[in-house]
């Protein structure tokens, strides 16, 4: 019954509907852009943006961390992975005469460090090594070929993304296990890889308070807070682009008011008719209400549809895979842009339906 | 015949009206009564009361003073949702545009009055009445493909289908030609015997008073005259 009234002045609902459409993809895909910003920004910038890096303060008297302290911070720090590292550097020459400068790091959690394109980090690095991406295609090394570090040879086992040179782990990079850095005694650098920059703000803050005081500095910490900058920006970004989809979806919801408004109206004589034949008020406001529902329905599934593809979009273009759009962090969007397009719909009939079903019989009747 | 057979009963009935400062009587202390299986003609010029006297007997308008009596029950003082309920068992209507929905089919017209009622299924009646009304060729017909006899038909199958004690109409000949007007007058006719119903119409149309059992004529909210054949 519902349905052919809408489909009784198919132009009108097609209006409201449009109008459900736009706000729906407007909040949908306004908001799968923002995740889609999000991931693209924290992938790129989410290593350093979690990490508490420790190394040896002004006011040490030792040249680095040392074993005691590490195991003090690895007491502090019990949910997250501390990563002790020491570093050097060297020059490798390759059978092919090219030579290559790069820092050495002596690592044994080589997996909570390093992203490879080739081969897999190992948790523990007891043998072998990993090497840059770029400096590998300089030097032309291949998987499972030796290099020579301080006398002893390493086969590589892996190739580190290069885009990590983003931080500061960055240039060509030879990582070894921390074995072969054993002439050091102490740890140059300790990294702790915390949940999020918020966590690593935290610990970053404890375990000042456990190493420094303000006249001296034992362990010089940096938490990244360039992350937290960037994140705080994203979240202000997504309100705003939120507040403009809720706008585009008032406007919506403002022309399913009109158009029920108006089909009230004009069919103010038929509804008199269905009050006198005996239809109870309660029925009229319930078909009314299925109406709005349906053209919610209608516009709200239309509009998800379109918003997925554009969601697609933002992040095959943003992040090179469009099917993270299908998570659900990005996807709830859908949700909620559906559930708001009949929420407003059945919220913009109430009115115009309350008005249908109160109408006299008889005043309608009359005209 | 016996005043408690009469079916509906209107006692002193004032109907009056606010327009701005003025107040309209529209019916001044009316007394009408009909009883199954006759069928009554109110007629008069317009502006008479007549049209406010149907919404009276069609449980449409509250009186102002006086009466309703529907089935010997006292309903003056029912709210609006039991009136309802009253329009819905017991009386049928029948309009002079026939008020069909246009997007029903004619035998979804006929079952309209029943169609929120899940415990009743009325297809099957539906389709029977419209059979009696001469449509049993229209039954998946919607209302633009058919005539307005045709529609009018439609109207008087729906005005049965909840077996009423009272057929309301108004001016069912209105907006038809003269032979159509006939045909439901004749229609009209056989069912109020078929069905044992009270016909009350109200019309311009002097060609019903042929067809009618008693007239009641209606000038400025007063009854004038009650003439039976």
């Amino acid at each position: 019954m519902a349905w052919r009234n809408l489909g009784r002045n198919k132009l009108r609902t097609a209006l409201a509907a449009l109008g459900i459409i736009i706000g729906v993809v407007a909040i949908c895909s306004l908001g799968m852009a923002t995740v889609a910003l999000q991931q693209q920004a924290s992938s790129q910038l989410g290593d350093i943006g979690n990490d508490v890096t420790v190394s040896s303060g002004q006011d040490s008297d030792t040249d680095g961390v040392t074993q005691d302290q590490i195991d003090e911070i690895q007491n502090l720090v019990t949910d997250d992975q501390v990563v002790p590292q020491k570093t050097n550097s060297t020059t490798l020459e390759a059978r092919n005469g090219e030579e290559a400068r790069m820092s050495v790091t002596g690592v044994t959690e080589a997996s909570a460090l390093y992203n490879l394109t080739t081969g897999e980090a190992p948790d523990r690095l007891q043998s072998g090594a990993l090497i840059s991406n770029d400096t590998a295609n300089t030097l032309g090394l291949e998987m499972g070929d030796p290099v020579e570090y301080d006398g002893q040879f390493y086969r590589v086992q892996g190739f580190i993304e290069s885009e990590q040179s983003f931080g500061p782990r960055g240039g060509g990079e030879l990582v070894i296990p921390v074995s072969g850095l054993s002439n050091q005694e102490y740890y140059d650098t300790v990294t702790i890889v915390a949940s999020d920059g918020d966590a690593a703000t935290e610990i970053g803050e404890r375990l000042d308070n456990q190493f420094n005081t303000e006249e001296t500095e034992e362990l010089s910490i940096q938490a990244s807070s360039g992350a937290q900058n960037v994140g705080g920006f994203l979240d202000t970004l997504s309100t705003a682009l939120l507040g403009i989809g809720g706008i585009s979806l008032v406007v919506a919801g403002v022309a399913i008011l009109n158009v029920m408004l108006m089909s009230t109206v004009e069919r103010r004589g038929e509804i008199g008719v269905l009050r006198a034949v005996g239809i109870r008020r309660i029925e009229v406001l319930r078909m009314i209400l299925t109406e709005a529902a349906l053209m919610g329905a209608l516009g709200g599934l239309v509009g998800v549809i379109l918003s997925l593809g554009t969601g697609m979009l933002a992040f095959q273009m943003l992040t090179g895979n469009a099917m993270g759009a299908l998570d659900w962090s990005s996807s709830k969007y859908l949700v909620y842009g559906f559930g708001f397009a009949v929420l407003a719909s059945v919220l913009s009939g109430v009115y115009p339906a309350w008005k249908a079903a109160n109408d006299r019989p008889v005043e309608a009747l009359r005209g | 015949m016996a005043k408690s057979m009469s079916v509906i009963e209107l006692d002193d009935v004032v109907k009056r009206y606010q327009s701005g400062e003025e107040t309209i009587e529209a019916l001044k202390y009316v007394d009408f009564s009909a009883e199954r299986g006759e069928m009554v003609t109110v007629i008069g010029p317009s502006g008479s009361g007549k049209s406010t006297m149907l919404n009276m007997i069609g449980l449409l308008d509250n009186p102002t003073e006086g009466s309703i009596r529907l089935d010997g029950r006292d309903v003056t003082d029912f709210t609006e949702d039991e009136l309802t309920e009253e329009r819905r068992t017991g009386i049928g209507f029948v309009f002079q545009d026939f008020h069909l929905l246009p997007m029903l089919t004619a035998t979804e017209n006929v079952e309209l009055p029943s169609m929120w009622d899940t415990s009743v299924d009325r297809h099957d009646r539906a389709v029977e009445l419209l059979r009696r009304v001469g449509l049993g060729d229209r039954l998946e017909h919607t209302p633009g493909q058919l005539s307005g006899g045709q529609q009018q038909r439609v109207a008087i199958a729906r005005s049965l289908i909840n077996e009423p004690d009272i057929l309301l109409a108004d001016e069912p000949t209105g907006n038809l030609d003269q032979d159509t007007g006939e045909t439901i007058l004749t229609e009209l006719t056989r069912l109020k015997e078929d069905e044992n119903v009270a016909i009350v119409s109200v019309t311009h149309d002097e060609q019903m008073l042929d067809y009618t059992d008693s007239t009641v004529r209606i000038v400025d909210g007063v009854i004038q005259e009650v003439s039976r054949e």
